[in-house]
């Protein structure tokens, strides 16, 4: 722009960090691209490739095989259920403990360090971990949730007890309340929901990764899978296919809508809700839902 | 001051207390039914622990034990999960921001469209980044390019989702201007909406580079390229003292990305 027509518009200001970074982070996409070996021609067929094995996969799927595919990913299920359940078990009293107004600095912290350590390895590396001790079970992957869970949930479970308010816990301790109080009557009633719905979206991410965990043969849905596509049973796999997306579908839509309940307290389905709001655009402090009921 | 009448009982204002027990009963029953059906499902066997557990030891205390002069071998698998994460997150990230314009009822006039966009991406989103993996491989051959795909599919879900939902959030009024001084759609979401998602956009991107990281080192499993592929190799020889070298490579990897990510993050928002 020229400034003789005498624009009031000031000069962007440079930013020579910002620019720095972008200069970075292309540099560093630039390299991956140049330096990773990948034969780059195979892409040029995938569009082809792919309309092919979608045809194989879903065109038509192997109806046939539909019972015994939902009846292990019932399994699958059933692996994240007793997972989640097992480490709820174990994480809940853990994440007291790493609460920083309820325990000493000795017991959070190598607490903390156990969950970041458990966050940081994938649930399937664990199950290969403890398969030596378990065997190539479904309980192994189980377990293996189970570890996995504890490291979410301990950490996210300390995270809604240090945002409780202050108030009531001043109020038991000045009153002569003990530990146990505290923590049923301080804690527990304004994290009570945050924590619940936290477990059961790690009911969720379990379904998920218990079909994950059948890939290296702990069973459900994920060997069945890995094993039809071995033998390259494309229809069997689209079925499968099928079977996963639509039960996880059904337990999201069912555990969201437990959790909007939870927190929000009213019933509603997350995607009939996303679905339905499709209509006029929500103007700021213009519609009805914009301010928070009560 | 409390009123106090005859019988020493207060006439609170204070309603009853609502009652939950049989709620929480049906609730609590129904869970453990639940629980206890699943334990049958899946065996759960405590005594397999005990009878395994002589056989176990061994590889238990490899696995305390890492080798690291196996380090060089795993320098390729590493150099090459950080390249397909890299990838995968500069493709996705691409590929998601017009996505999530289409998935915001803030940013898209088009119902047809939005649901269409919804939909699609709700399908995508239920299946797990590496159940792509398994038959990506099958189509495009073992290797990198199956994983980048994988990922690349697995983070348009997350993003587009987290964005649209960020597009919906946000102040309309400079979009209405441009709208009403006759912009069309797209340059009144370029000039309005984009700069404002911005900082939340790029912080969906560290963090899905975060997520990128952590399932490039396990997509390898069925063969998509990476660490994953080296653990597959060490443990199908019980290399015990290998895969925990593996695992500690993983761990700096993840908590060093993770520190990184969130002092960045902070500075963005």
């Amino acid at each position: 722009m020229s400034a003789t027509a005498g624009s009031v518009r000031p000069v962007r200001p440079a930013n020579w960090g910002q620019r720095a970074a972008w200069w970075l982070v292309s540099l560093i996409v630039v390299a991956a691209f140049w330096s990773v070996r990948i034969k780059w021609s195979a892409l040029l067929d995938f569009p082809g490739q792919s309309a092919k094995y979608l045809r194989a996969l879903f065109v038509p799927p192997a109806w046939h095989k539909a019972g015994e595919a939902f009846s292990s990913m019932i399994l699958s299920v059933q692996m994240a259920w007793f997972g989640t359940v097992l480490g709820i078990v174990v994480s809940f009293p853990l994440s007291f403990l790493a609460a920083r107004p309820l325990a000493p600095l000795g017991v959070r912290l190598p607490l903390r360090g156990l969950f970041a350590i458990i966050r940081a390895v994938p649930e399937v590396v664990t199950a290969i971990l403890i398969l030596s001790v378990t065997g190539l079970t479904p309980f192994t992957g189980a377990l293996a949730l189970a570890i996995g869970s504890i490291g979410t949930l301990g950490k996210w479970g300390y995270e809604a007890f240090e945002a409780a308010e202050s108030g009531p816990l001043e109020a038991i301790r000045t009153s002569g309340g003990g530990m146990v109080a505290l923590l049923r009557w301080g804690v527990w009633p304004s994290s009570a929901p945050e924590v619940l719905s936290f477990w059961l979206y790690r009911f969720e991410i379990n379904v998920r990764a218990s079909a994950i965990l059948g890939l290296i043969g702990a069973g459900g849905i994920g060997k069945m899978l890995q094993d039809n596509v071995q033998f390259r049973n494309w229809d069997v796999v689209g079925m499968l296919l099928l079977v996963v997306i639509i039960v996880t579908m059904a337990i999201d839509q069912i555990s969201g809508a437990v959790r909007v309940r939870l927190v929000s307290g009213r019933w509603e389905l997350p995607l009939v809700r996303r679905l339905a709001s499709g209509g006029a655009p929500r103007r700021k402090g213009l519609s009805p839902e914009a301010t928070p009921p009560g | 001051m409390i009123p106090v009448d005859g019988s020493g009982q207060r006439p609170t204002a204070r309603p009853s207390r609502p009652d939950h027990r049989l709620r929480t009963g049906i609730v609590i029953v129904l869970v453990m039914a639940i629980t206890v059906w699943s334990a049958r499902g899946i065996d759960v066997d405590p005594a397999a622990i005990l009878a395994n557990w002589p056989n176990a030891v061994g590889n238990l205390v490899q696995l305390f034990q890492p080798d690291y002069s196996f380090f060089p071998q795993t320098l390729p698998a590493l150099v090459e999960t950080l390249q397909m994460a890299v990838i995968a997150t500069a493709v996705g990230s691409a590929l998601s921001l017009p996505l999530a314009f289409g998935a915001s009822r803030a940013a898209n006039p088009n119902l047809t469209v939005l649901r269409v966009v919804r939909f699609v991406m709700n399908l995508v989103r239920s299946v797990p980044d590496i159940l792509y993996a398994a038959i990506l491989v099958a189509i495009v051959g073992v290797g990198a390019l199956a994983g980048i795909l994988a990922l690349v599919l697995f983070n348009i879900g997350i993003i587009v989702k987290l964005v649209s939902e960020a597009l919906d959030g946000q102040d309309l009024g400079a979009q209405e201007a441009a709208l009403a001084a006759g912009g069309s759609w797209f340059g009144a979401n370029r000039m309005s909406l984009l700069p404002q998602i911005l900082p939340s956009f790029a912080s969906q991107v560290l963090y899905t580079f975060e997520l990128n990281i952590r399932a490039s080192t396990v997509i390898g499993l069925v063969g998509a390229g990476g660490l994953g592929l080296l653990i597959d190799n060490v443990r199908n020889y019980f290399l015990y003292h290998y895969l925990s070298l593996i695992i500690v490579e993983i761990l700096v990897l993840v908590v060093l990305l993770e520190g990184f990510s969130s002092w960045l993050r902070k500075k963005l928002l």
